[in-house]
């Protein structure tokens, strides 16, 4: 078990002063599981997704990656293990699709032209997100889900792999929805990366990840397979929400229905 | 590189033709065949510093420019805007007024306050126009209005201190590239191709920048220390650039876009072509400010501002929805 372990958080806290944002975490995501992070507003999701990254160093705790801890790590270095989507909007710049991706590379050394390489993968963050075809339109131009394709390609070309993303499927439709958490669960079947993604929507979850992480109040509320870790009760303990099972056997997808808020 | 029509190859024989057309322009006519002595001393000694001068100050100007929209993620960043223009004039005039060193005597050290002035400039624009998040383009070029307006107030304030170092400093204001000597341009020529050479080299970094801090935190930029470095290059363009021809607008803010336009965002390819094609148009802005109420000569800032204000309300007026 330990070899396959991709990524590895021990009781990391974390917080300003005495202020504490994130309190004693531990888990272990490996390779190949989709692990989604729940929690309402405010719970620590972005704060937990940047300690993982590396970009905030935890006031205790260590995170490890493959074995080796983040702290450690030259930033290029950490770059090639850890890929990031984050939910900023991204270039106002005219880019095209491909010069976006091709800045994935910069921690192989991209720097004068590409190499084989470079293109190679290139290519196949592309061709993974079904982005080629967006190949030579300006980035600015796109609509919002070709957009969070681009960026999962762009973050598919450092060729980590683990890959972060905060929330990809905000604003997105459903049908756009529906193809980027296909194209993830397909990148940790086919590809063997290990994802972890914040997301809102429990039937996603229910229907997508392999693993779920609870957090609320910076506090781990329950992490293990989706289908151990959500019920209607966790998710009134989590989100204070009163939701309705539906369906769902032993190996079926579970379905959720919020009750009448006002009943 | 050139896949919207700009080719690079057009460029070299673009700068040497504007070259030949800025020395050839002057009250005085010369016959590049024939020299006499007297024609070799205006050409090396006047006119050639002074095409220089205007050749660097431009690329400089709208290499800063493009560097302060990189910074920024932003197309209407530009120092002029941004109020460092202001302080590396308050910089200057602080060094003349208070006789720390004249412009005459010792134009490199009129540089280095010039230098410090555009640096506390930009602190200042930095410390007002950000918030968690970033900077919003409005919030920026509020800061920028701001700090350029209490900047330049101090500026006047010395002038009306100044007393005997009054004729120096408006002098030193006037600005334009008819005071241009060797004794300017050598500053320029020692300082900006390093400057430019070195944003050349972080461009890579800058384009990772563009995707936002985090994304380039987590594709391994160091991206204080590269930011920083770019705040670095661009006061030191801006105030090299103040120092030589005083204050210059517009030229940071429509050549990077015309050159973005044309040839992409990609800063690798976007600095070297606006540095050359920045020297070019204010060679071509100076050639225009002595031909056009000849024998008297316009300030050249004013020539850029009249091409500059029209593609800058242009720009406002039709890219809204990028600005932030």
């Amino acid at each position: 078990m330990e070899a396959t372990r991709a990524l590895d958080v021990r009781n990391v806290s974390f917080g300003y002063n005495s202020w504490l944002l994130l309190k004693d975490i531990s888990f272990a995501v490996a390779a190949g599981e989709l692990v989604a992070v729940i929690g309402p507003n405010g719970s620590g999701k972005t704060t937990l997704l940047k300690i993982m990254l590396g970009l905030l160093s935890p006031n205790s705790g260590v995170v490890t990656l493959h074995g080796q801890p983040i702290a450690a790590l030259e930033p290029k270095a950490r770059a090639q293990a850890i890929a990031y989507v984050s939910q900023q909007p991204a270039a106002s710049f005219p880019l095209t699709v491909r010069e976006l991706v091709a800045l994935g590379r910069y921690p192989h050394g991209l720097r004068g032209s590409e190499t084989a390489a470079d293109r190679v993968a290139i290519a196949d963050a592309l061709k993974k997100t079904a982005a080629t075809e967006l190949c030579d339109r300006q980035f600015n131009t796109l609509s919002g889900g070709e957009r969070q394709k681009v960026l999962i390609a762009r973050a598919l070309a450092q060729s980590a792999k683990i890959l972060l993303l905060d929330e990809p499927t905000l604003h997105l439709d459903l049908n756009f929805q529906l193809q980027i958490l296909s194209t993830l669960k397909r990148l940790c079947v086919d590809e063997g990366i290990a994802v972890v993604t914040v997301l809102h929507d429990i039937n996603l979850v229910s229907l997508f990840a392999d693993k779920a992480l609870l957090l609320s109040g910076g506090e781990l509320r329950g992490f293990g397979p989706v289908a151990e870790v959500i019920n209607e009760a966790s998710i009134k303990e989590l989100l204070d929400v009163e939701m309705k099972q539906i369906a769902g056997h032993e190996s079926q997808p579970r379905y959720f229905v919020p009750r009448h808020p006002f009943s | 590189m050139n896949r919207r029509g700009l080719h690079p190859w057009l460029i070299a024989p673009a700068i040497l033709a504007v070259l030949a057309i800025g020395l050839s322009i002057g009250p005085v006519p010369i016959s590049f065949f024939h020299l006499s002595a007297t024609d070799k001393e205006i050409l090396f000694n006047l006119r050639l510093p002074r095409v220089l001068s205007a050749f660097l100050v431009g690329g400089g100007l709208a290499l800063a420019g493009a560097i302060f929209q990189g910074l920024f993620r932003n197309p209407i960043a530009d120092s002029y805007l941004l109020g460092v223009s202001s302080g590396a004039s308050l910089g200057a005039a602080a060094a003349i007024v208070f006789k720390l060193a004249s412009p005459l005597a010792s134009f490199a050290a009129v540089s280095v306050f010039a230098f410090g002035g555009s640096l506390g400039a930009l602190a200042m624009v930095f410390y007002f126009g950000h918030r968690q998040g970033g900077f919003s383009i409005f919030r920026l070029l509020l800061s920028g209005l701001g700090v350029g307006l209490f900047l330049s107030s101090l500026v006047a304030i010395f002038m009306l201190m100044a007393g005997e170092e009054l004729k120096a400093l408006i002098f030193f204001f006037l600005g334009g590239f008819s005071s241009s000597s060797w004794d300017t341009t050598w500053v320029s020529l020692a300082c900006i191709p390093i400057a430019a050479l070195t944003a050349c080299y972080y461009a890579p970094e800058l384009n990772v920048l563009l995707l936002g801090e985090e994304t380039a935190q987590s594709s391994g930029v160091r991206t204080g220390r590269v930011q920083l470095i770019f705040a670095v290059l661009a006061a030191l363009l801006t105030s090299i650039s103040v120092s030589v021809a005083g204050l210059i607008g517009f030229v940071g803010l429509i050549v990077p876009h015309m050159i973005r336009l044309s040839c992409g965002a990609d800063h690798r390819t976007l600095f070297p072509l606006t540095f050359f094609t920045g020297g070019i148009f204010l060679v071509l802005c100076d050639a225009a400010a002595r031909i056009v109420i000849e024998p008297a000569e316009l300030p050249v800032g004013i020539v850029t501002s009249l091409v500059g204000v029209p593609i800058f309300l242009y720009l406002i007026r039709n890219e809204s929805s990028d600005l932030g």
